[in-house]
């Protein structure tokens, strides 16, 4: 239970048997490995394989990117919830054969998609070009037509709109000027004159802002423009067929994915090669292990290599990584932990203490049996249809857990989405049904479910006071663990009725005991809570300091717990407006038709909305109200050299779990 | 209609109309932020919407206690009760904490959970602790939820 012991693993083999060895436990999962710290044991140089494992791995994932790219798998639902693809190990080996033939592909698929890449841009300046030609359309010379013997052509652009007939009065008696196509600040112009008037010509053109096209084309712009046609066409094509080749290559996409796994585990594998120290024919491998898996992987290795292994405790202060194992019932919780911080050196493992209230908090506050219900079914199916991953299926065991509580809850406070039963009941069959709750419904009493809720708090809030205590006492700090803990059971023991008696009737008995227990608890917080200082005034001020901090602390903290009420309420509140909404039609089979729709709408958002509220209110209460009391975090996790992979599992990897 | 039933159903309006601005200018905050980190990683859609979602439940409880005031006062079920001036008002200010309360802790909430959307942009495995933070703003328009509860719930009609 709780954090797992962890040991020191020594290991020294020769030199050949590295590989194999690193391998092995790659595949078992249980060691953490240290960087070598030795000076007198070189390490080895492989960052020059690393790269090239990395090369192709960048390769292999670039290719299948581009697949995704022209050819999506499909996914749904499911396969998003679904884990990698179980693969036997004795598949790896004859897999990995064709990690040649995968490169390739995977280089044809890149160079595929440079294709379609480079027709495309050409296809986009050939596109500008055809533009610009579009405007000399109608010219039926040469673009680079100087004219003939007896005559001299001009072909440009003048940055005005003119007609031929304006310009041929300007020009010289022998010109003609042809409009080839005109815009509003712009006109494209066809000059041709006598040789005999080139000049003048050309010097009034100038005059008039005349730019002569550069163009050393000999053929006309229609021609041209058909020219660029085909080209663009035969672009089009290529492109095309390029993109068939891509999806008909994406048909690899498992093998592909199977190679950028390989050549991780690969690029694995020789980065510790890179950590660990050598001598001439033996390499050192130290590193972490959690204890209960030290026979079977001392035992293994040592039947199969010539190795010598040494296990031994952690110094007192090395930071020894942390990985936690739980009884069925706690462990879906340890991710909420994780989420948290991971118990450090000095902390325990607060999984255990926290996973009861964790489900008995979000049941309250969901409070629906008919969602609690949904989420039970749910999850019960995901587990059992879907192949999943280890992270998923304990958070899906969590929910499913919640859920349970949910239904517990829900039926205590007689809520099945909302008040359904009753509305169903009163709408379709003109039956008046009370309350179906076992206990009762916390709208029509709140202030009982208040003080419930509180009363729940400060058993939570005690728990963790509890655990702080062993903790102290644990660690031979006896005077420090009861001085710490007891006065604050009595404070807030003794507060509970004369509080309880603002909302409620306390039998006056209660009230005094609880007055007589108060004064004791705040008498001594007041003496003893400064104790660690040696002036007088220091410990008083010290211990009226400890008091004030108490009792604002420990107020806010049980108010905080209302929120067990006021969540609930509200999931309860909002899914019965729901109903009430969904029935409000006169006409009977509207009402069933409306019924059906808005209820399925409205409670699915309610649900949503609420699972949400749950999940992030109980985790609140566990980190701020009860963390708080006991637990700092800050350890690092158990980070074992293990088989990394994205896309394919191995069967026997599980053995860490 | 008396005076009172007017009084109670500005109150059912203001819860509403407060909570609601509230949420919607946080939410749409959130949104903002939240469609950057998607337009550079749309991946990460799911994750910053649950960050989006946080500051709208405010709006939520203001609808809650707009239906609560409509049903104890019989607007819904069609025959309004007969309400003094003081019931009205009493209505009125119950309607207040979770209508102010909602209008800021949505706003500050939004706030936070839009700096929790650059947790997830730039620590994608962090996200969850930027959902607590905005949760922790939450808080306070759950308590102000339970003090309005508790007033409608108590005013005798």
């Amino acid at each position: 239970m709780a954090k797992l012991k962890m040991k020191k693993i020594e290991l020294i083999a020769l030199l050949t048997d590295s590989k194999k060895i690193i391998e092995l436990l790659q595949r078992r999962g249980v060691v953490e490995i240290c960087e070598n710290k030795d000076d007198d044991l070189p390490g080895a140089n492989v960052s020059a394989v690393i790269a090239k494992f990395e090369k192709f791995r960048g390769t292999a994932a670039q290719a299948l990117e581009i697949s995704e790219k022209y050819a999506p798998e499909k996914a749904g639902l499911s396969s998003m919830l679904e884990g990698r693809k179980e693969l036997e190990t004795d598949e790896l080996g004859r897999d990995a054969v064709k990690l040649e033939e995968t490169m390739n592909i995977s280089r044809e698929i890149i160079a595929s998609q440079k294709a379609i890449a480079d027709a495309q841009s050409s296809a986009a300046q050939i596109t500008v070009r055809c533009d610009m030609l579009k405007q000399w359309e109608k010219l039926d010379v040469p673009m680079n037509f100087k004219g003939t013997s007896t005559t001299s052509a001009f072909i440009g652009t003048v940055p005005y709109a003119v007609t031929g007939s304006e310009l041929e009065q300007q020009l010289p008696d022998t010109c003609s000027a042809e409009v080839i196509s005109s815009s509003k600040d712009q006109t494209n112009l066809f000059i041709l004159c006598g040789k005999s008037v080139a000049d003048e010509a050309s010097d009034t053109l100038r005059r008039l802002n005349f730019v002569p096209l550069t163009e050393a084309e000999p053929r006309t712009p229609s021609e041209l423009l058909d020219g660029y046609k085909t080209q663009l066409h035969e672009l089009e094509k290529s492109s095309e067929k390029a993109r068939q080749r891509i999806v008909e290559l994406a048909e690899n996409r498992e093998m592909i994915k199977f190679v950028i796994d390989y050549l991780q585990m690969r690029k694995d594998k020789y980065e510790v090669l890179s950590s660990l120290g050598f001598t001439a024919n033996t390499f050192v491998l130290t590193g972490y292990i959690p204890e209960k898996c030290t026979e079977p992987i001392k035992k293994e290795i040592e039947s199969k290599y010539k190795a010598a292994i040494f296990i031994t405790d952690p110094a007192e202060d090395e930071d020894v990584p942390v990985l936690l194992e739980n009884s069925k019932f706690s462990e879906p919780v340890e991710a909420i932990t994780k989420m948290y911080a991971l118990p450090s050196k000095k902390d325990v493992d607060p999984t255990p203490v926290m996973s009861f209230f964790y489900y008995l908090f979000f049941g309250m506050m969901l409070s629906d049996a008919g969602y609690g219900l949904l989420m039970v079914i749910g999850t019960t199916l995901a587990l059992k249809k879907l192949n999943l991953e280890n992270s998923m299926k304990k958070t899906l065991v969590m929910f499913r857990n919640c859920g349970i509580s949910t239904v517990f809850w829900g039926t205590l406070f007689g809520s099945w989405f909302g008040d359904i039963v009753q509305t169903v009941a009163r709408e379709f069959f003109d039956k008046e049904i009370g309350s179906v709750a076992l206990w009762f419904e916390p709208i029509n009493d709140p202030i009982k479910l208040l003080l419930y809720s509180f009363g729940l708090g400060i058993l939570h809030l005690f728990l963790g006071i509890a655990v702080s205590f062993k903790m102290s006492w644990d660690d031979g700090r006896k005077l420090d663990a009861v001085l710490d803990t007891v006065p604050v059971y009595l404070t807030v023991l003794g507060v509970a009725p004369l509080g309880a008696s603002i909302f409620t009737d306390v039998p006056s008995s209660l009230k005094t005991i609880g007055s007589y227990v108060m004064i004791v608890g705040v008498v001594l917080i007041i003496l003893t809570a400064g104790r660690s200082s040696k002036n007088i005034f220091a410990r008083f001020f010290g211990g009226v300091y400890a008091l004030y901090n108490t009792a604002t602390g420990y107020l806010s903290d049980i108010l905080s717990y209302s929120r067990l009420l006021a969540l609930g309420l509200a999931t309860g509140s909002i899914a019965s407006v729901i109903n009430l909404m969904a029935v409000m039609p006169e006409n009977k089979i509207i009402k069933l038709i409306m019924f059906i729709v808005v209820g399925i709408v409205g409670h699915t958002a309610n649900l949503a909305i609420n699972l949400l509220g749950a999940y992030v209110h109980t985790d609140r209460l566990q980190f701020v109200e009860f963390f708080s009391k006991f637990y700092t975090g800050g350890g690092k996790e158990f980070e074992p050299l293990t088989v990394n992979t994205k896309y394919i599992k191995l069967k026997e990897e599980n053995s860490n779990d | 209609m008396t005076n009172g039933l007017i009084l109670a159903i500005i109150g059912a309006a203001i819860a509403s109309l407060l909570a609601g601005i509230g949420s919607a200018k946080g939410v749409g905050l959130v949104g903002e932020a939240a469609a950057g980190v998607v337009s550079v990683d749309p991946s990460k859609f799911s994750k910053v919407l649950v960050l989006e979602l946080l500051p709208g439940t405010q709006g939520l409880y203001g609808l809650l206690i707009s239906f609560i005031i409509l049903t104890r006062t019989g607007l819904l079920s069609g025959n309004p009760a007969e309400l003094s001036v003081t019931q009205g008002l009493a209505f009125l200010i119950g309607a207040l904490p979770i209508g102010i309360v909602g209008l800021l802790s949505a706003l500050a909430q939004g706030r936070t959970a839009a700096a929790g959307v650059g947790i997830t942009a730039k620590k994608p495995e962090h996200n969850s602790k930027g959902i607590i933070m905005a949760a922790m703003v939450e808080t306070y328009a759950i308590l102000a939820l339970l003090i309005s509860v508790l007033i409608i719930n108590n005013i005798a009609v």
